[in-house]
Order: C-alpha cells, then structure tokens, then sequence
C-alpha cells in the first residue's frame, strides 16, 4: 500500500530503546514490509548509548539490506553519545559467539566504535530530505528521547512536519515512563499527527515465538531467530506493541486496528499519558479487535519471517514519464536476492 | 635582517604601463619583530572530480600517517603535513528527490552546502563558504579570492541529467545565481596578477608578445631602488620570488609558442597548453607567487570539470576519466582510474613542494595553509557522498591542525562541519550555521 501515486513506498523511521525482541521483531517486520514494497526502511535509530545492541541492530541492518551497491548504500544506525547506556540485552552480544563448524564466526560484529554509528539528528535530517512530501512515518517504541532532541535539531520541525505524515507510539504508559519529560514534549509539541499502540494492544496480539523455529528456518542463519534463541527467558507469546505499531504504520488502512476518535494526550508528571476526547486534536489510540487476531498473527510472522530483499529502487517519473503514462506509474527495479553475508 | 625603517606589506613594483608587482613577506616588512609576526593564513581547494578508487586513497589504519595509499604516494615527503579525514558526507549531493545527476549535484554543492536546483536554465544555489570568507577578509588583499581551473569553463548547457553545466564547472559562487567561473589560461591570470587585475585584450597581447619583453623588465628601475634598502636575507628571497615569476612568464611564452597555430587574437585557449602536467604547473606556480605576495589569501581549483571525460594519454590511458570510473568491479578500468587518481595527487604534490620550500618567519608557506585536497563523490562507480575523499595539507598557522594522522569522524558527519571550522580558522567567527551543518569539526586540532 502506498500514500500516493507517483511516489515510492512510505519511508519508515524506527526508534526504539531495543531492550525486547518486540523492537527488533518491528524492524524484521518493516524489512518484510519493504520486500513487499510496502514501506522502506529509511532509518533506526536507538535511544540508548550502547555500542554493543548498535553492533547488533548493524548486523540485523546488513542481514536485511545485504551489501552497499550503486544507489543502495547502507545507512549507519543511529545512537546518541550521551545519557545512560542501559543494559545490553545479553542475546544481542551472544549471536556473534556463535560458530560455524569450521569454528569461524557465523557474525562480524562491525560497530565496534562510536565513529561507526551516526548521530540521530543528522540521520534524522538527512533521511527525512530524501522522502517526498507525506510520504514518510515515524514508529517509537521507546523513550521519546531522540524525538524531542530531533524537536531541538535546526530546521527539524519544518521537515517533520513536511515530511511525516504520522508518528506511532508503542506502550506510551511504559515507554512514557522511561523518560516522562519526552513524553510531556512529543505529546504537546511533536508537529505531526500521534497514535498510540498501548500495551493492551500489545498483549491482545502476540508473538508467536514458535514460528523461530518453523518460518523463520527458511534462512540458515537468522540473527534475528538466534537472537530470540538466545533469550532464554521470553514467553511462548510475545507482547509486541512495537510490532503492531509497525503494522499500523505501514499499513494504517488494512483493518488490523480499529482506532478512537481524535483528541489529545497529555502527558503527566510521571510520563503517562491522558487521553482527551477533541475534534481538533491530532492523536489518536488503536482499539484492539479481537476479529483480527489471526489475521494479525499471520501478518506478523510472514512479515517478520520474509527472506531479506534489497530496497527496490524508485526512479522519480519525469515529465515526460507523466505524459507518457498518465497513471503516473511508480517505477522500480526488480529485486535481487542479496550475497549472504561473508 | 632588522632595518629601522618598516617596508609597507602592500608594496608593490610598478612600471611602465600596467605592470605591478606584488611582494612576497620580507623580513624588512616587520622590523625588530621578525620573529613574531603574525603570517596571514590561506586556504585553497583542489577539486578532483568522478571520485576515487578508494582501495587506493584510504589508507586501512588510523592515528599516525605512515606508508601511504597508492593515490598519495607522491605525497610521502609530506606525510607529516597532512591530515587524512574520513567519513565526511554531503548529504545534498545525493539524489534526495531529484534522481539522475551526482556529478552535477555534489560539485555544484560541495563549497556551498547546498541542494542544486536541478535545471539547465533556472540556477539555483547558494554562496559558498570561500566567498564568506572573501567577502570577511577580502579587503585586506588585492584579490578577494582566484578562482582557477584547467578544463572546460562553459556556463551553460547540460552537462549530467539535466543539470546545468554551471554546476559541473564551477566550485565558488558569490550567491545563489552567480558562479565565479575559474581562469583557465596561464596567460589570462598571469595578466590578472601582473597587470591592472584585468585580463589584456587580443589587441594589448600581441603588441607585448612582439616586443617580447618580460614583466620584469618593466619594474627594474623599482627592483633596484627597492634592492638598495633590504639586507642579504631579503635580497635572496626578492631574487628568488621574482626569478620564479621569469620562469612562470616562460613557460607560458612556451606554451603559446606551441600554440602558434592559434590565431593570437583568439582569447582563449591562447595560452592553454595541451599537456595537463604543463598546464598545471603554469597555474599552481602563480597560484602559489599569489598566495607568497598575499594577493589573496583564498584559492580555488577544479583540476577538471566533475564529469570530466578527458582522456589522459600522457598516461597512455585514451579512454575518458568519466566512462573509465563506471567499471563496473572490472579490473583493467580500476587499474586505469588507480593511475589517474596517483597522477592528479602527482601534480598537487609539486605545488606542495613549493609551499613548503618557500620559507615564511620561523617556517614555511604551508605552516600557514589549509590546503584542502579532495573529491564531491567517493566511489565513483557507486556516486556514493559518504567518506568523501579529503585531506588537508598544511598547519592553518600556529600549528592550529595537527597533521600528521588518518583522522575518522563519525560517520555522516556533514562535509560543512569542516568548512565552519576552516571559516573560524579564517577569521571569520560569528557563522554559527553553514549548509548543513551540525557544529564544527571536532579534532581537527585536539584542542
């Protein structure tokens, strides 16, 4: 599904803390998305400073995007240098102890310095000029921290507002408490439209973590199932709020959700947003309907399953295409299967 | 040498009709202080289009310079004067939403920071940096900047995708319409440094080239009168300066010499000689007695135009640079590209020599430069803008950049980061923004 035609697929930017496997289940999901041409993953961001899950995310990125070529370069994953670093989810470090039998590693770790990640508000910035007016959508799934200094960044606010044509929220109550001054900020000054995925949502459709290890066999090495593998801990079902914000923003007209009326949050002092009935307010909350469950499941595992895909490449119609073809065609180029990574 | 008497810094030697020739910094301009004296501190860029092979230009540690890339081999005596930058973007080089035209977009945007408008007709862009920084400090030269190239001056037409040749052949823009189209021909700007500022007319040439006269000629009566007051010291360096403008003047009569078949009244290419490495020599010589006399402080110069398709036989390569650079990973065209990319560091690293080899108070003429080497796209098979290829030759003055390292930013760290650092280092402190930056470079000088 697109937002127009003439245009490519949406832009997705994701932002998380990534301390679940529900953040790095919404990027597989928004990969899988864009081997369908639904979305294109345009940028990901984490909010923590932590070079460690930044090496992993890369990694995840490189599965994913396969080797920079010609007019398909590999962005950096973006990671503030200041604040805390938090916990590094053990599972992300211990995929690159895995071996092959020959005893080499079946993982690089690439990001091993703060120089070989980029700094969100530049990322930010420079992602969002290369994405057409609307055409672009935000998933947070963490603390709202990297938004409100992308607020701050210079000229930032004129390109969100151009460019993005929502933001997604997962879990605000939980996320909202992780830094509660971000969360009063997006909710009073964050110049797009806002909808929240609470973590009622997130509970309501699950992960089925079974399908590690049936649909996502079809790729021998999965650093997203080994990661999951490694988690010892985690529930057959997953909650994922991130992964429904994802579903939601790439596709906001399938039916997945239903969503309230307008109005508008505030947040409290505690970070945990209050909901306002309002005609005039731009944020609004996806409803859980319970109808869509399968539906939903089924989106989730063959999304966030897909086999990786390189971004297809969108040709901007000239004039001459426009008169031409007055369906005004996008134009992209078959996708190739990527080299498996070295 | 101390004299009593202080020798003005905008002494100049004039003579008969409208030679005039600036000085280079004598001891006797600064008497009793020598040793202090501040030296004014010049930047110049050389632009070099369609990219790199970057095997070739990157060398594969950090920290300390030691054996360098193949492409910088010419630059080993120098090693301690350079600094190697990497992961520097111009982000409004790439496509964004305009598709087709790297070349255009990252030449046309590389000094301003600025996305082109992609059109043959409706330029669009914005001023760059070098003319802030002229317009700041220009007053204190006889040039504000020069702007110099050695191929291609066209203004109009397309020349990649749609994009305006205004974009492909100029690197310093007064605004957002105006490019300052380089000075190709030796001769041109010889007459612009020595004369009335202005190029000659046909007419004016011809009349000089038949008497066959030299511009010192015209000044000896000043030469000798000035001779008279300076020490030993002053005395060698005057010689030495003014025998490098007789060997400039030569090489150009040489070169128009070989291009007799040329109607003299053509203005250009009058004086361009066919060979590259002749060519370049002509005008980095002068670019070099300007920045000495300090008729300018600030230099540009596109070694050839972005997109350049000249082929370099001298290197027994006739294929085009442009078409060599989309190999496609085949061996034999990055073979080719390796050698053009060594041949163009090859030419810069002359004009190196001679910075370095001019003596200026306790150092030398590079001490007190930033001479940025460096291309609009990195991988030019891929028409990537990150890890721009990017070095800066020379100190900036009081030992301000500590060269001497392969220094790595973080990656995406806006090219204009460095530009704003430059302009401080330039004198000109109140820019906070500039294109797209994000702050100044950090490092350059681990202050």
């Amino acid at each position: 599904m697109q937002f127009g035609r003439g245009k490519p697929s949406a832009g997705a930017f994701l932002d998380s803390d990534f301390v679940s496997m529900d953040s790095v289940l919404a990027l597989s999901l928004l990969y899988g998305m864009q081997a369908k041409n639904d979305c294109r993953v345009a940028m990901l961001a984490m909010s923590r400073s932590d070079l460690k899950t930044a090496g992993y995310l890369d990694l995840v990125n490189r599965f994913y995007h396969g080797p920079s070529g010609n007019f398909n370069q590999l962005q950096p994953v973006g990671m503030p240098t200041v604040g805390k670093p938090g916990q590094t989810p053990e599972p992300f470090v211990a995929v690159f102890d895995r071996k092959k039998a020959d005893g080499a590693p079946v993982y690089h770790n690439q990001v091993k310095r703060v120089i070989e990640t980029g700094d969100p508000n530049t990322l930010f910035r420079n992602y969002l000029e290369a994405q057409y007016d609307q055409n672009a959508f935000f998933v947070l799934a963490g603390p709202a921290t990297n938004m409100i200094s992308a607020l701050d960044f210079r000229g930032m606010k004129d390109l969100l507002t151009a460019k993005v044509k929502y933001l997604v929220f997962a879990d605000p109550e939980g996320n909202g408490k992780l830094d509660p001054a971000a969360a009063k900020r997006l909710f009073a000054e964050w110049p797009t439209p806002i909808v929240t995925v609470g973590a009622d949502i997130g509970a309501a459709f699950p992960f089925p973590a079974a399908s590690f290890d049936k649909e996502f066999k079809a790729v021998e090495d999965h650093p997203v199932a080994d990661a999951y593998r490694a988690w010892k801990s985690l529930p057959a079902d997953l909650p994922a709020p991130g992964l429904a914000a994802a579903l939601y923003g790439a596709r906001p007209k399938e039916g997945y959700f239903k969503i309230s009326d307008p109005g508008t949050f505030k947040a409290q002092d505690d970070g945990k947003p209050v909901f306002t009935a309002g005609a005039q307010g731009k944020h609004q909350y996806l409803i859980a309907d319970p109808a869509q469950k399968e539906k939903i499941e089924k989106a989730y595992v063959e999304l966030a399953s897909a086999k990786p895909a390189p971004p297809q490449r969108f040709r901007p119609p000239n004039a001459a295409d426009k008169k031409a073809d007055p369906a005004n065609k996008v134009i992209v180029e078959p996708a190739k299967e990527p080299p498996k990574e070295p | 040498m101390i004299t009593k008497k202080k020798l003005s810094r905008r002494t100049l030697l004039r003579g008969m009709g409208s030679a005039a020739i600036a000085l280079p910094f004598l001891d006797a301009m600064s008497p009793a202080m020598a040793a202090t004296t501040k030296m004014p501190v010049r930047m110049a860029f050389f632009y070099v289009p369609n990219g790199m092979i970057l095997d070739g230009w990157n060398p594969n540690y950090e920290g300390k310079l030691q054996e360098l890339p193949r492409a910088l081999k010419a630059l080993e005596p120098f090693r301690d004067d350079m600094i190697h930058l990497g992961n520097l973007t111009h982000n409004t080089g790439r496509a964004l939403l305009d598709g087709a035209g790297d070349h255009g977009r990252c030449c046309g945007s590389y000094l301003t920071g600025i996305q082109v408008k992609k059109s043959m007709v409706e330029i669009k862009n914005g001023i760059s940096f070098d003319q802030i920084v002229a317009n700041r400090i220009g007053k204190q030269t006889r040039f504000p900047s020069l702007e110099l190239g050695m191929e291609d001056a066209r203004q109009a037409g397309d020349c990649d995708s749609g994009y305006s040749c205004a974009y492909t052949n100029n690197l310093a823009w007064r605004n957002e319409t105006q490019p300052l189209p380089p000075i190709l021909d030796p001769r041109a700007l010889f007459e612009r440094l020595f004369g009335t500022g202005l190029p000659m007319t046909p007419e004016e040439r011809v009349r000089q080239s038949k008497y066959r006269r030299s511009i010192l000629d015209f000044v000896t009566q000043d030469t000798h009168k000035l001779e008279s007051t300076l020490g030993p010291t002053d005395r060698r360096k005057l010689d030495e300066y003014l025998s490098s403008i007789r060997e400039v003047e030569r090489q150009i009569a040489r070169a128009e010499n070989d291009n007799a078949q040329i109607d003299p009244k053509m203005d250009k290419p009058y004086g361009i000689p066919a060979d590259f490495a002749e060519h370049f020599k002509m005008m980095s010589n002068m670019m070099a007695i300007a920045l000495q006399a300090d008729q300018t402080r600030i230099v540009t110069f596109l070694m050839t135009r972005e997109g350049s398709s000249r082929p370099y036989r001298e290197l027994g390569i006739p294929d085009g640079h442009h078409p060599l650079t989309h190999h496609r990973n085949q061996a034999e065209l990055m073979e080719k590209v390796r050698m053009i990319n060594a041949y163009h560091v090859q030419q810069f690293a002359s004009f190196i020599e001679k910075l370095k080899s001019t003596k200026e108070g306790d150092g030398n003429m590079l001490d007190n430069s930033m001479i940025v080497y460096g291309a609009g796209l990195s991988d030019g098979n891929a028409h990537t803008h990150e890890d721009l290829p990017t070095i800066i030759v020379g100190k900036g003055g009081d030992n301000y950049i500590k060269t001497g390292r392969r220094m790595l930013v973080r990656r995406e760290t806006p090219m204009c980061n460095l530009f704003l650092t430059m302009m401080d280092r330039m004198g000109v402190h109140d820019v906070e923004n500039f294109g797209d930056s994000t702050g100044k470079l950090e490092g350059l000088d681990l202050s």
